[in-house]
């Protein structure tokens, strides 16, 4: 599949396997499919949360929600019955400002990469988070404390020093495009694409992973354990799907991406939306997401019907 | 898609309407008469002295606007020599101070495009409507060539006002007196009040400066203009007349060639307290040369009337202090436009949408070397400092202050440490737009923290090499005079922007990215 010795491909070449470029993707997909007054539907996480909850699709638990100076002060009381918890900025990024906290003795906190942090430490941390730093335009926060995800047994081997997510893009809510992000320790067990993290593709029918990608290069195996990534059915994946739909109806977003993890008892539980979701699924699925896109949009409105999506669903994982 | 549609309409009409306005201007300006009375003059200053030392000091007035008179272009050219401070007060003096370098011969040569009207139809600059009790003292003081208290001076005074009726008008008798009774005598006459009325002879400087006693002495505050006759001369000669304080405003009188009340229109005042137009201190052998030259009609000179809509597009009529700062406001979309092509287009990407716009357009001010030399070590500083100050743990905003203070110390001792290696950078080689620095170290900082270092520098480097063709672009001069004289041509970069906001092709990074799925597959047909 791959050649070796190119350096680039012609545009033409990109075109005809249906690459969808980020120009395309924002001047005719995201701009005209999501309006902009929904945005902070996906942006700020306790909003993408409360949509959720109302719809019965699974999320973390909140434990706390910290949204001034003053409350970091009882930050203590709130974990101390909580051995393990996440901290995470309400409207942060690609996972910035996230700390796990797998461990604590209410003095010292030791988080899933491993690091020890003191109380006044992880203290700091709230309180950067709450004044803007990892928030869009540096806005006034709030700071999450919630559940943290028990990673299922499947990912085992695959997963080094973090949880996999499952994104699945969507497009006037009929699932197009999934994928599975493994944190290796180049990406310091982030499941973050940007920072080393591997990705496989997923079949939409089939809950199957095949492909694989790392730093935008084809791969077929995990460059930490070498185990393959391959051929690994992602359990409750009929769940997932349907409450990835769910979501995106929810939301009234035409072009979303959804991050799920998987837990270990409940399933597929919803992370984030995403109202801009990156174009690297294109390379761990081997296959663009133009034609895909422009498939679904020479439907006629009537498949897109609930009962109906299943057909366009296994059209999109028939189209390579 | 509608929008799709409609961005090319949109895009050609705004070019379409670019190319009326720009024409018509250009037309109008090709077409331009000027009126009767009207006259464009070039007047040179060429000026030469020594030095034994670095720190001499070189003072030059320049041409006043005045009602009749308007400078639309000045150009001064001083290698070797440092510019101390602009002046452009609007009473006493414009003009500029400029500091010697190094021991030896100084040159500095000033150019004014002057445009010249019979008819008193500029915005006067020099108009007072009241005179402040300081200034007043200032016009009516007894000094060492104009000395009013000097008892020749009283004398006289008492002589004509004796022979002045009660209601006459004491200040033309004065005048008349200045004018008749003092004879014109060569360079050699006195130069000063009393030796010319003591004399009853005197050179013209001395002549005025009797006037100008006598005028002070019986209480109306009077001042000695120094200025120009504007004819075709290649060898002009400072010219001398008094202007005095009659209730209201400043009027004046030549006691030379006995001008009273108005002076011809192409009286030009250059500077308004007696001194000479071009001064030296601790410096020796000064020569000056000042020379008229009549200029055919041309682009830059006003025009119209004031009020009308064309004058408004029209930026050389505004002050010449604003010219500079308007091209450099004018060439701030140009930066836009660069740096959409590298983010659309190309795909580089960079630390904030307008950073590297706002660096480069620093190093046009600035001389490039300096400003490099400055961003890097600032920079270099800034995430040293911010490394450490990570351990402190401070809130966002103190943090980013703290940073930015540390910045403004650097950049200040930066400029301390070029002037000790005596590579004195000019005040504007640190115009680094600091915040946006601040800024950027924070990004970097923590971009490196979140997405690794590598992601750090290569957005780094998207900066830099996006605010390099910014700079590239920015310093062509040509590019921003054009822009200065047809504002209106920016419905270009508007059509040019909006064509762009709607390239839905690969960014030329994407081709490289996705450079894997190069080899030609057939795609198999989409199945439904």
């Amino acid at each position: 599949m791959t050649t070796r010795g190119r350096l680039w491909a012609w545009p033409g070449e990109l075109r005809a396997r249906g690459i969808l470029g980020i120009n395309r993707r924002n001047a005719d997909f995201v701009l005209p499919a999501n309006p902009r007054s929904h945005y902070p539907r996906v942006d700020d996480k306790l909003l993408s949360k409360k949509f959720c909850e109302e719809r019965g699709i699974p999320v973390p638990e909140t434990y706390a929600i910290i949204e001034r100076e003053g409350d970091i002060r009882g930050f203590p009381d709130c974990v101390r019955a909580r051995p393990q918890f996440v901290i995470k900025p309400a409207s942060g990024s690609g996972g910035r400002g996230i700390t796990v906290v797998a461990d604590h003795d209410n003095e010292k906190f030791r988080t899933s990469g491993g690091a020890e942090l003191e109380l006044a430490e992880v203290r700091y941390h709230l309180s950067t988070i709450i004044s803007g730093l990892y928030s869009l335009g540096g806005q006034q926060d709030r700071a999450i404390i919630e559940q943290r995800i028990i990673r299922h047994a499947v990912f085992e081997h695959i997963a080094v020093g973090g949880t996999p997510d499952i994104r699945v893009v969507l497009y006037r809510s009929v699932p197009v495009m999934a994928m599975v992000r493994l944190p290796t320790s180049a990406s310091r067990g982030r499941a973050n694409l940007h920072q080393g993290a591997v990705a496989a593709a997923v079949d939409l029918r089939m809950g199957e992973t095949f492909g694989g990608v790392c730093k935008d290069r084809v791969i077929s195996e995990h460059p930490d354990t070498g185990a393959t990534i391959e051929g690994l059915r992602i359990p409750f994946w009929d769940k997932l799907l349907e409450a990835a739909q769910k979501l995106a109806e929810a939301l009234e977003m035409g072009y979303v991406g959804v991050d799920f993890v998987l837990d270990a008892t409940v399933g597929p539980v919803v992370l984030e939306a995403n109202a801009r979701p990156g174009l690297a699924i294109q390379v761990a699925n081997r296959c663009g997401l133009a034609h895909r896109l422009e498939f679904l949009d020479a439907q006629p409105p009537e498949m897109f019907a609930p009962a109906r999506r299943v057909e366009l669903v296994s059209a999109m994982s028939e189209m390579k | 898609m509608n929008a799709r549609r409609a961005t090319p309409w949109v895009a050609c009409l705004l070019v379409l309407l670019g190319i009326v306005l720009v024409g018509l201007r250009a037309y109008t300006r090709r077409e331009l008469q000027l009126a009767s009375g009207e006259s464009l003059w070039r007047l040179t200053y060429t000026v030469k002295f020594q030095t034994e030392t670095a720190g001499a000091r070189l003072s030059a007035a320049f041409p006043f606007d005045t009602a009749h008179c308007r400078v639309f272009r000045q150009n001064v050219l001083h290698p070797e020599l440092q510019p101390e401070r602009l002046r452009s007060s609007l009473l006493a003096s414009r003009g500029i101070d400029l500091l010697t370098l190094y021991p030896g011969e100084q040159n500095m040569t000033a150019k004014f495009d002057i445009h010249l009207s019979r008819r008193a139809r500029f915005r006067a600059h020099d108009q007072e409507s009241s005179l402040s009790a300081q200034a007043r003292a200032e016009w009516l003081r007894s000094d060492k060539m104009v000395q009013a208290d000097s008892a020749v001076v009283v004398e006289t005074l008492q002589n004509i006002r004796r022979e002045t009726p009660p209601s006459g008008d004491l200040v033309q008798r004065l005048f008349e007196y200045c004018h008749t009774q003092i004879a014109a005598g060569e360079d050699a006459a006195p130069s000063d009040a009393t030796g010319a009325l003591k004399k009853k002879a005197g050179s013209p400087i001395g002549r005025t400066r009797a006037f100008a006693a006598l005028c002070r002495a019986s209480k109306t505050p009077a001042r000695v203009v120094t200025g120009f006759v504007m004819e075709e001369n290649d060898n002009l000669e400072p010219r001398v007349w008094v202007e005095a304080w009659l209730g209201d405003r400043w009027v004046p009188f030549e006691p030379e060639n006995g001008f009273a009340r108005e002076l011809p229109y192409n009286y030009l005042a250059v500077r308004r307290d007696g001194g000479d137009i071009v001064r030296v201190a601790r410096g020796s052998g000064l020569e000056t040369h000042f020379a008229a030259l009549r200029l055919p009609p041309g682009p830059g000179a006003g025009r119209s009337k004031h009020h009308s809509l064309v004058a408004l597009a029209d930026l050389t009529r505004l002050p010449l202090e604003m010219h500079e700062v308007l091209s450099l406001i004018l060439l701030l979309p140009i930066g836009g436009l660069v740096t959409a092509f590298f983010r659309t287009i190309i795909g580089i990407r960079t630390f904030g949408t307008f950073t590297p716009t706002l660096i480069a357009l620093s190093f046009v001010f600035a001389d490039w070397r300096t400003g490099v030399f400055v961003f890097v070590l600032v920079l270099l500083a800034g995430l040293i400092s911010r490394t450490f100050l990570d351990r402190l743990k401070l809130l966002m905003v103190p943090r980013l202050s703290t940073v930015l203070t540390l910045v403004v110390l650097c950049i200040i001792f930066c400029v301390s440490l070029l002037d000790m290696l005596r590579l004195t950078p000019g005040a504007q080689a640190v115009l680094l737009p600091m915040v946006i620095l601040t800024m950027t170290i924070e990004r970097f900082y923590l971009t490196s923290e979140e997405d690794g270092t590598g992601f750090a520098f290569q957005l780094l480097a998207g900066t830099v090499v996006v605010a390099f063709c910014c700079y590239l672009v920015l310093r062509w001069a040509a590019v921003g005079r054009f822009l200065f004289m047809f504002p209106e041509a920016h419905l270009f970069t508007i059509a040019v922007l909006i064509l762009m906001g709607r390239y839905t092709g690969y960014r030329l990074t994407e081709l490289l990215r996705f450079r894997d799925f190069g080899p030609t597959h057939k795609p198999t047909e989409p199945r439904s």
